[in-house]
């Protein structure tokens, strides 16, 4: 490319949609059915892109004719469990009970559109529970639900742009207007002028060393979520919580894959004891529960010595062997079914071994019951502001609602008011790709993803915390002056990782204020729960520049 | 490296380099064989292979670093 001279390209909209994962195209769907004029900018192929891109098996929802008419108790009864409890931490109750009471609709809906969301005609539950406890998790067949997601939004006149990546959000002194990105394949620049805006970029995957070390892409997810809703919606001002709060996925070593409740099996020791407690034989109704409580008990296992881990399909019925590689294949585990039959690998015979991978931020963008972040014309769903399939696709809906709603009222926003904003991001990106020499993104990742583990990882303490957080920021600085992309290709992943380098520093700076330990949040200097923070979560915004932490209740 | 294209069979249709989100074929022109440009980021799930419309022209390798470790079935 020449004198970094990037094209530009101005597109105009009612409701802009960034990510066409499930919650945004959900969103799009309704935002279209609707009346409204609705973009879709995805930076992959919505076909095929996010979590959900070759499919899914669970969908968390209530069924009233399955978990009786009290939705009250069904929802304690669900935050009982320690998935679910994670993962929505950080959201507000009455958001759950938005989702919870529109889940069953959306399952309607999908089952009408072509997703089958029955199995042999009935509503089939299993996994992600204990015995004796309620079912959760809806099982149905996620294989194809992007096409047909895709589809339905085309059909809803959504104009599909794939291949965009977004990279900041432009707003006046009221709200969202718009936002800028980027073409990945064209030196193109992309500038979208919209009445409401709805993010769902999804998980943060690149934060924290892989499984395998040094193969990026040996990522449980996607190697193109990267938390950019979240940064861009912190640059933009809006409110984020609970940055500090770690998760952690188990699933087969290193070859990392998402679907531990599809697996029908038995979590042993090498000596063929069960490493937990909750299951002594495959059962299709129940996994091993073992991982959902505490996921980092197969690392302990090889950090002490005990050795590793395997999940043991041994003494599965027939019956039960067919049900879950059918439901491995829909969980998005063709690749690994493959493998298995390519090197022999027989799991009524043998025995697979599982750890524990690496950490993702559990900090999410905080919404309201209409999908309302704390920006005006700003809206969020799914993994950035509420996890899973379920949650996903209903929030999104929702989100779609809300934003067709408001567009419909608000002014034409007036893009070229932020002129001086939009030149200067061209030329963020003009000199990264015109610059001939320095680091690569590749560099710029892997620095972040070693002082992210080393300092805010299994061990935090006040001392670890503050030295990596100034690491951090002087990693951030040299990079922002020195990262060169040599294609879009690469550019893509430089913006990638200066999002990346800022929800970064955000773990660095709200882990260091929980002053407590809870969970993976391990402060050897504090290393007592702080009843006084239950049920409370810890915001943080930017404000001229600085960030700015507040503890709320969540309620 | 993952993704294996047997090119007796590829066809150049450019589907595969449509829907891969990771944009590992970046660069590939329509007609030709697809380029594997970017190996390393593939994430395996198999999604070049269920949209190819040519019977086993391409399939995905995984790598000798992430294969499933496992026992053998004796007790
Ligand atoms: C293999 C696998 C199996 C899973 N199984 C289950 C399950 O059974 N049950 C369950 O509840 N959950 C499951 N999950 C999680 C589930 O897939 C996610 O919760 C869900 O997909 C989240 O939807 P989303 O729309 O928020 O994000 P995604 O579906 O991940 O979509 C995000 C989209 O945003 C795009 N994007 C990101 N950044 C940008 C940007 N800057 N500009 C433009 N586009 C961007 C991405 O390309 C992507 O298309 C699974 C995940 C995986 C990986
Ligand atoms: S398996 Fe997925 S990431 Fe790998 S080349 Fe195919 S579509 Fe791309
Ligand atoms: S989809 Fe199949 S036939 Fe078409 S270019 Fe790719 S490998 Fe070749």
């Amino acid at each position: 490319m020449e004198n970094g001279a990037l094209s530009e390209e101005l597109i105009q909209t009612d409701v802009l949609c960034i990510g066409g994962g499930i919650a945004g195209l959900m969103a799009a769907i309704r935002a279209g059915e609707l009346g409204a004029k609705v973009v879709v900018a995805e930076k992959g192929n919505t076909l095929h892109s996010g979590r959900g891109r070759a499919g899914n098996d669970h969908f968390w929802c209530y069924i009233p004719e399955v978990h009786g008419a009290d939705m009250e108790l069904f929802l304690k009864d669900c935050l009982k469990g320690p998935k679910l409890k994670l993962m929505q931490a950080g959201t507000s109750m009455s958001v759950l009970r938005t989702f919870l009471e529109k889940s069953f609709d959306i399952v309607k809906l999908w089952d009408s559109w072509g997703i089958p969301m029955k199995y042999q005609g009935r509503w089939e539950f299993a996994g992600h529970s204990f015995h004796g406890d309620v079912l959760t998790h809806l099982k149905y067949e996620g294989l194809k639900q992007k096409t047909v997601l895709t589809e339905r939004a085309m059909e809803k006149k959504v104009e599909i742009m794939n291949r965009v990546m977004i990279f900041d959000l432009l707003r006046n002194k009221d709200g969202v207007i718009g936002a800028i990105g980027i073409h990945t394949r064209e030196d193109k620049i992309i500038v979208l002028q919209a009445k409401a805006v709805i993010l769902g970029t999804g998980f943060v995957d690149r934060l924290y060393p892989p499984s395998v070390p040094g193969w990026l892409a040996s990522v449980a997810g996607s190697l193109t979520l990267t938390g950019d809703g979240r940064a861009m919606t912190y640059r933009a001002g809006a409110e984020l919580v609970g940055p500090e709060i770690p998760r952690r996925h188990v699933g087969p070593r290193y070859f990392a894959r998402y679907g531990q409740a599809t697996w029908v099996g038995v979590l042993r020791d090498t000596h063929g004891k069960p490493i937990g407690p909750y299951v002594t034989k495959p059962d299709k109704r129940y996994g091993d529960m073992t991982p959902e409580v505490k996921g980092v008990l197969l690392e302990d296992y090889m950090k002490s010595g005990k050795g590793p881990a395997y999940m043991d399909c041994r003494g599965i019925s027939d019956e039960d062997y067919e049900y879950m590689m059918h439901w491995l294949v829909h969980e998005g585990n063709s690749s690994l079914i493959d493998h298995m039959k390519e090197e022999g690998i027989d799991l009524r015979k043998n025995p697979v071994e599982f750890g524990t991978y690496q950490m993702v931020p559990e900090g999410k963008i905080w919404i309201n019951e209409k999908a309302e972040t704390s920006i005006k014309g700003l809206y969020a769903a799914g993994d950035e502001s509420m996890g899973g399939i379920g949650p996903s696709a209903s929030y999104g809906w929702i989100a779609g609602e809300s934003a067709a709603t408001y567009a419909k009222e608000a002014p034409a926003p007036k893009i070229e008011k932020t002129r001086a904003e939009i030149e200067e991001r061209k030329n963020l990106v003009g000199e990264m790709r015109t610059r001939k020499q320095g680091p690569d993104w590749k560099e710029a990742n892997i620095a972040l993803q070693q002082i992210m583990q080393d300092y805010a990882g299994p061990v935090r303490s006040e001392v670890l915390l503050e030295a990596g957080l100034s690491y951090v920021q002087r990693l951030k600085k040299k990079v922002a002056t020195t990262m060169v992309a040599q294609n879009q290709w690469e550019l893509t992943r430089c913006l990638e990782t200066l999002n990346l380098l800022d929800l970064g520093e955000l773990v660095f700076i709200a882990a260091n204020e929980r002053k407590e330990t809870r969970g993976l949040h391990n402060r050897p200097d504090y290393p007592l729960t702080d009843p006084m923070l239950e049920g409370k979560g810890l915001f943080v915004k930017q404000v001229r520049g600085e960030p700015v932490l507040e503890w709320r209740k969540i309620a | 490296m993952p993704p294996i294209i047997d090119p007796t069979k590829c066809t150049g249709c450019g589907v595969c380099v449509d829907v891969c989100s990771e944009d590992v074929f970046f660069g590939s022109k329509k007609g030709k064989v697809p380029v594997v440009t970017y190996p390393e980021f593939c994430v395996h799930f198999n999604c070049c292979a269920y949209e190819c419309p040519e019977e086993g022209a391409i399939k995905v390798r995984i790598p000798l670093p992430l294969q499933l470790l496992y026992k053998g079935g004796d007790r």
